[in-house]
């Protein structure tokens, strides 16, 4: 320990020394692992598993029901609503959801004021909350179909309540008082699950969760992707039509309700084609969270090109920082010299170099999550959608010091070894 | 103390040669203050990197303080170094932004000794130099002499059984290069064996042992006594 606190007192010293080639040294392996660290960054939100407890429990269920026989023709992850209300009725599954998404203008029934908050609004069923996790901060779901109850998150609570326990008050939306009975934590799944399609997986969080049926009843819109086959007037008027809106999960917790659940979805597609709705082979398919976000492509094939060109990126500055290096240790071999003269052996002076390494590591680590989190702001403000998707968490964090000290060791690592093996002879008169 | 024999060191570029040192032979003894001259490019230099275990050999057999160093690891060879041997070099190789405290604490550092034994070392190493009183002083604020005098404090600090000087004063004016030589004169006294590289054959017959090097081998053998300024000849080889 002593000998390690020499050599720290020995790594400072030769700092304050160069400061200015420690400074180009540090800066150019900073902006290398902070570039680096940002994408970083930008990838791992995206390719984040939401649910990790369950993301193997719970699945995305497409039908296979788009009445055309292309057999080439991609499964739709959207069904109707009466395939919707189908597949609720299961018994085999642990939670089932359905929903769709929309957006509404609310404002709180007791305010003085006329100013409306815009609100996205899931139109869903009771199994949406267990099934999710979402944690309840006041309250709880509605209890059935039908209810004109909501439950709203804690953003909006706070829009539009201060935060404070609005279980019991009502909302209205477009003229309608609908009643709060829940109010969620601060939640956000990064990326969405089951929202991941149509590009959704990092937009702006759900505020309002209804009950489906009470949504559809007051014409509440549909505010993603949907497809028809027949003429449909109203929301409302897809019940017992071919108005394909509607999305659907289930969590199912073992291997054998995974398979009844595929029975039953085929034996539901068998059903239909036999009525001759579906003309193409049954391929009714469960995906679970991860392979569905894979499915969706939610990690942009564009930032993993980006993430490569970062790579190269940080081992061009590693480069140029161990050739800066190499000069500083070429003329400081008088001193190397002289310690090996008095007795230093080759470990010794390769342990001050690790210690030194370490020091600028631990320099360059606190540069770069700096540079880091500048480049992410930058890459904000350019580019506003990324701000959903980049996180600089503890983790991230740890990975940026981790990266920052193995870079410093790397680019170190070379110009040591040069270091330890100059003849003693040439260096000393 | 120290003994080599038939000692042959051949430097090679891809077209030449060099051999630096031919069958070279020398037994210095314990207390012995051996001074070795010699023309530019004899080997001198080369006989005592090898002898200070900063340069190997080809050929021949060395052992220093009965130790054969043939074969030994830098694990080893350091830890000798450390241990047995104290470099005086002609140009200081202070570092300049370490105070003398610190510059004469390096070799004691990797000795492992502790702080408490390292300040009395060192102390009583700037004493034996007169410089006690400017421990905390710069190279920098010090004189050419008194530099050399705190190189001398370093390499003596840690008792080592053999002082090398490699030209001790070639940087120093007249007064200080004497001031330097009664001091290693003293130390020698004090029963330190001294081998020291010079130009200077005035500083050379004021040893006790004076041998010429030219071409990689001994060509001139001398014995002085007593060692000083007055000394006479009393055996040539």
């Amino acid at each position: 320990m002593e000998m390690f606190n020499y050599y720290l007192k020995l790594s400072v010293r030769n700092l304050i020394r160069n400061k200015l080639f420690f400074t180009l040294m540090i800066s150019t392996l900073a902006v290398g692992v902070g570039v680096f660290l940002a994408n970083i960054a930008i990838i791992k939100s995206m390719s984040a598993d939401p649910i990790p407890h369950k993301s193997n429990k719970i699945f995305n269920v497409s039908l296979n029901i788009w009445p055309n026989d292309n057999p080439d023709a991609e499964l739709l992850e959207i069904m109707r609503y009466d395939d919707a209300m189908h597949l609720l009725k299961n018994d085999i599954a642990t939670h089932t959801m359905v929903h769709y998404q929309s957006q509404v203008y609310v404002r709180d029934s007791e305010s003085t004021s006329l100013a409306r908050h815009k609100a996205k609004v899931r139109a869903t069923t009771q199994g949406f909350f267990p099934l999710t996790d979402a944690p309840f901060e006041f309250g709880g779901s509605w209890q059935q179909d039908r209810a004109k109850q909501l439950v709203i998150s804690n953003q909006l609570n706070q829009q539009v309540f201060a935060g404070e326990n609005s279980v019991g008050k009502i909302l209205e939306i477009d003229g309608t008082p609908f009643e709060i009975v829940g109010v969620l934590k601060p939640w956000k799944l990064k990326p969405n699950f089951y929202n991941a399609a149509y590009e959704q997986a990092f937009s702006s969080a759900d505020d309002i969760f209804a009950p489906i049926e009470t949504a559809m009843d007051h014409e509440w819109s549909v505010d993603v992707r949907s497809s028809a086959t027949e003429h449909i007037a109203t929301v409302s008027d897809n019940r017992g039509k071919n108005g394909f809106f509607i999305q659907a999960y289930v969590q199912l917790d073992t291997p054998e309700q995974k398979q009844e659940m595929q029975q039953y979805l085929d034996n539901y597609s068998q059903h239909r084609k036999e009525q001759g709705e579906y003309l193409r082979a049954n391929n009714n398919r469960l995906l679970d969270v991860n392979q569905w976000l894979t499915y969706q492509s939610v990690v942009d094939e564009r930032m993993l090109a980006f993430g490569l060109a970062t790579s190269l990126f940080l081992i061009v500055c590693i480069f140029n920082a161990s050739s800066l290096l190499l000069a500083r240790y070429h003329s400081a071999r008088f001193e190397t010299g002289l310690r090996r003269a008095v007795g230093a052996r080759i470990k010794d002076v390769f342990y001050q170099g690790l210690v030194e390494s370490l020091l600028v590591g631990m320099c360059c680590a606190v540069f770069s999550l700096l540079f880091g989190w500048l480049f992410l702001q930058i890459s904000i403000e350019l580019f506003p959608s990324i701000q959903r998707t980049s996180d600089i968490d503890t983790t991230l964090i740890l990975i940026g010091i981790g990266i920052a000290l193995v870079t410093s060791f790397i680019s170190m690592f070379y110009p040591l070894i040069r270091s330890c093996k100059t003849p003693l002879s040439t260096t000393l008169k | 103390m120290l003994n080599m024999k038939n000692i042959s060191r051949i430097y090679r570029s891809d077209t030449i040669q060099t051999h630096a040192l031919r069958d070279f032979n020398l037994e210095v003894k314990e207390g012995e203050f051996v001074a070795v001259t010699g023309p530019s490019g004899s080997g001198k230099s080369t006989f005592l990197n090898i002898a200070g275990l900063l340069d190997g050999f080809d050929q021949g057999s060395y052992e220093l303080d009965g130790v054969n160093i043939q074969g030994l690891n830098d694990d080893n060879l350091s830890r000798l170094r450390n241990e047995k041997i104290g470099f005086i070099f002609q140009n200081y190789n202070l570092i300049p932004d370490f105070n003398l405290f610190d510059n004469i604490d390096m070799p004691l550092r990797y000795r492992g000794f502790s702080a408490a034994k390292r300040k009395h070392l060192i102390n009583d190493a700037l004493e034996q130099v007169g410089l006690a009183s400017r421990v905390n002083y710069l190279p920098s604020q010090l004189s050419g002499g008194q530099q050399q005098r705190v190189a001398i404090a370093r390499a003596l600090a840690g008792e080592p059984k053999i002082l090398l000087a490699d030209e001790p004063t070639g940087n120093l004016d007249s007064l200080m290069a004497r001031q330097v030589m009664e001091l290693l004169h003293t130390l020698n006294e004090a029963g330190s064996t001294i081998i020291m590289v010079t130009h200077d054959p005035d500083q050379a017959r004021a040893v006790g042992r004076n041998i010429q090097v030219i071409d990689g081998q001994i060509t001139d053998h001398s014995v002085y006594a007593p060692a000083h300024e007055n000394a006479s000849i009393v055996v040539k080889s």
